[in-house]
């Protein structure tokens, strides 16, 4: 079915979200490790533009909406044609799509050094950016919707629901949220403020948690989980139930990052529950995958795409348990403004998003340059340098976090504070923060290995890649 | 999934369905977005969910500068804005220079804030009540200018640029901003507005501490 299909053209531009991939994924990481080094090494920071405050941003946003997003994309670009069985749309939007997006992720990086921001987490972008963003997810609908309404194929598979959603939801929340007026060419005001700015903030942040770092990453499962293995999805009934009540649950969540702040009770509450509830959906797609993958498991041992798939959905249940426990009020109380928050929020992203944009990876460079992966025992060393600097990082954030939170609320039998002195509890964190640094530089040499590796395999382009049948004996 | 066909559930057929129809799945799949959105933003527009505080003055033209360096720096990455209703946090946060009602937030401290500034992380202390540590212009700036010097061990960055003679005030950007703000409702009259003409010279620096000595000024015992 697919060889009667031309997918040449639409190949050329996942090519290019491939390499976009690896090196927003080098930038993006080697900001991490930088202000990771910055927490304990104030000397790194380099006023005026390379300091914690303005190379943060580079980092989230390096990571989340250049190396992940260009994941997604690459995904998406790949599997519209082949689900769909049609060529994209039009040629000339994805072209114009992928540049624009490259002039909009350049304009971020000078721009955070020089210090224009929004401030507002996830959404520091100053106008000018939010505009040209604006543009190229227009022209990423209208190719996308128009490919599907030319679409040869009639029904729509689980993979592309999930995109479906992402476009979408994305949209509103963008555009709800960037509601500002200008005041200059580098600078802007939100148009909210106070309690409202924090509320709909938030239901922007936590929603690109869940429509940028986890419903398009569902989508890579769906789509690269079966096609690797050539097994069905286990469960259809599974995903019809958890795709539905995962999109519609997860939009109340937004003010668990909020609670014991002045937004007016209900909303916390409602956040609160909803997020509890949020667990359910999220476990449904962890436990569709999971089993999906146990069917292939003696595999696993051979083949690092599969390696990293399970480490994806191994983390996205681990975070998805954590993060319904943080939202309930008591336990908030102690992790909020922690480092736990960080720790959370690497479990999810180094495990759940960068092991689905390794699988992504993986799957696609081989099949695109036509070449066998340069070296299997390569990919398995990343495998193991990635997972065991995540679980360094994660493990030592727990507990830095625990720390500062303790040490913050502990008041004597004099009824004072333990630790009055801010720094007294800094200093106790130093050495956990130096782990986490380390578990990044594990994390980021895998990664350089794995990009070399990648690299290698391009450069033998057109030797030829069999598909392996994982089905068949190892 | 086929080996069910026989006996299919109400949800699969429903989904057999619109599985093959792109634009009422899409509909769908917007309105399950929509409806917690609806519920959760519009009551902030249409009913009072803050109760305004008489006390809470808006930023002066400095301070707004101030708050502007704040923001293009990325203070609040560090720093967090927002006192919640505990005791280790309003003992710490200078809460007895406050009457019992304002030790913690309220919604009506932030009111001329856009954007909002709480921040997520506290990597340092905690800002909203600044004004109260009672500290001197003089010790902000040298903190600002090399940490370390002040409080030992401290793992902030240091901002000398910041007190570069020719690093100073953009008066006519200023201005613009307090224009755009007043749009949205802060209300700065003609003079307030004028007055950021004196700020001609006066370095980022100095903007910045005005406004970390405006936080948490106004509602002081
Ligand atoms: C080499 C690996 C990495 C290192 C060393 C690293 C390090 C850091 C550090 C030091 C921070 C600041 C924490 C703080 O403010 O206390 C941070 C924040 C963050 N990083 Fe990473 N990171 C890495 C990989 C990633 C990846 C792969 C992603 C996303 C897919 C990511 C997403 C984020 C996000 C969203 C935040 C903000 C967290 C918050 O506001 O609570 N990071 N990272
Ligand atoms: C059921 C799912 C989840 C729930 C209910 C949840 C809940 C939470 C909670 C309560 C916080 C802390 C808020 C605070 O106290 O400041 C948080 C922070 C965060 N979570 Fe999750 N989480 C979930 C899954 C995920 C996943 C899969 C990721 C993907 C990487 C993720 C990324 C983040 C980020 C980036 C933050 C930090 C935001 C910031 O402060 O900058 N979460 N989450």
């Amino acid at each position: 079915m697919e060889e009667r299909i031309d997918f040449s053209r639409d190949n050329q531009i996942v090519r290019l979200w491939v390499l976009s991939t690896i090196v927003y994924g080098f930038a993006g990481l080697l900001y991490g490790l930088l202000v990771a080094l910055q927490l304990v090494v104030p000397e790194m920071n380099l006023a005026p533009y390379f300091t914690f405050g303005r190379m943060r941003p580079i980092h989230t946003n390096g990571i989340i909406f250049g190396m992940i997003f260009s994941s997604i994309f690459a995904t998406m670009y790949y599997s519209f044609p082949r689900l769909l069985k049609t060529p994209m749309w039009n040629h000339a939007l994805s072209h114009a799509h992928f540049w624009l997006y490259q002039l909009t992720l350049v304009g971020a990086v000078i721009s955070y050094h020089l210090g224009y921001s929004q401030s507002r987490e996830y959404a520091e972008l100053e106008w000018p950016l939010d505009v040209l963003v604006a543009i190229w997810w227009v022209i990423l609908s209208i190719n996308f919707f128009m490919t599907l309404v030319i679409r040869k194929e009639k029904h729509i598979y689980v993979a592309i629901w999930f995109f479906i959603s992402t476009i979408v939801t994305i949209a509103m929340l963008y555009i709800v949220n960037n509601a500002f007026i200008p005041t200059g060419l580098f600078k802007s005001y939100s148009v909210y403020a106070g309690t409202t700015d924090a509320n709909i903030q938030w239901w922007y942040g936590h929603n690109a948690v869940a429509f940028v770092l986890t419903t398009p990453i569902l989508g890579m499962m769906y789509y690269y989980l079966p096609k690797h293995t050539k097994l069905p999805i286990f469960s259809h009934r599974i995903s019809i139930v958890h795709f539905w009540s995962l999109i519609f649950v997860y939009i109340w969540a937004g003010p668990h990052h909020l609670l014991y702040s002045p937004v007016p009770d209900w909303a916390q509450t409602l956040g609160m529950t909803f997020s509890i509830i949020l667990l359910a959906p999220s476990w449904g797609g962890m436990i569709n995958g999971f089993l999906t993958l146990t069917q292939a498991k003696e595999k696993l041992r051979t083949d690092a795409t599969l390696k990293f798939l399970l480490v994806a959905i191994t983390f996205y249940g681990m975070s998805t348990f954590e993060g319904p426990m943080m939202s309930i009020r008591a336990v908030n109380q102690l992790s909020h403004d922690t480092d736990w928050v960080v720790g959370h929020v690497h479990s999810g992203a180094l495990g759940w998003n960068a092991g689905m944009a390794f699988t992504a990876l993986y799957y696609l460079v081989p099949r695109l340059w036509n070449a066998r992966l340069h070296s299997e025992a390569w990919a398995e060393t990343h495998f193991w340098l990635a997972t065991v600097g995540l679980l360094l990082y994660v493990v030592t954030m727990w507990a830095s976090g625990i720390t500062e939170g303790l040490m913050w609320r502990e008041i004597g039998d004099n009824g004072q504070l333990v630790n009055p002195n801010w720094i007294t509890i800094v200093s106790q964190l130093t050495g956990l923060r130096w782990g986490r640094a380390l578990g990044g530089l594990l994390f980021f040499s895998g990664f350089i290995l794995m990009a070399v590796n990648l690299f290698i395999t391009m450069s033998r382009k057109g030797e030829g890649f069999v598909e392996t049948d994982l089905r068949e004996g190892a | 999934m086929a080996h069910h066909d026989e006996n299919l559930t109400w949800y699969e057929k429903w989904s057999h369905k619109i599985e093959e129809k792109g634009f009422t799945f899409t509909v769908l799949a917007f309105v399950a977005v929509a409806i917690g959105s609806l519920i959760e933003i519009v009551p902030f527009f249409t009913s009072d969910v803050v109760d305004e505080i008489e006390l809470v003055k808006p930023y002066n033209a400095k301070e707004l500068a101030g708050r502007d360096v704040y923001q293009a720096e990325g203070c609040f990455y560090c720093h967090t804005q927002m006192i919640r209703p505990f005791k280790w946090e309003t003992d710490r946060f200078y809460g007895s220079a406050y009457s019992n009602e304002y030790q913690y937030s309220k919604a009506g401290e932030y009111v001329y804030d856009h954007p909002f500034l709480w921040g997520s992380k506290r990597i340092g202390p905690d800002l909203a009540h600044e004004a109260a540590a009672n500290k001197s212009e003089q010790w902000q700036k040298d903190h600002l200018i090399n940490p370390q010097k002040v409080v030992q061990d401290t793992i902030m960055p240091a901002y000398p640029h910041l007190y570069n003679e020719k690093n100073t005030v953009d008066v006519r950007q200023l201005k613009a901003n307090m224009k755009g703000l007043r749009m949205l409702g802060v209300p700065y009259s003609d003079a307030d507005i004028a007055a950021a003409d004196e700020l001609a010279g006066v370095t980022k620096g100095d903007a910045l501490v005005a406004y970390l000595q405006k936080l948490g000024r106004d509602l002081k015992k």
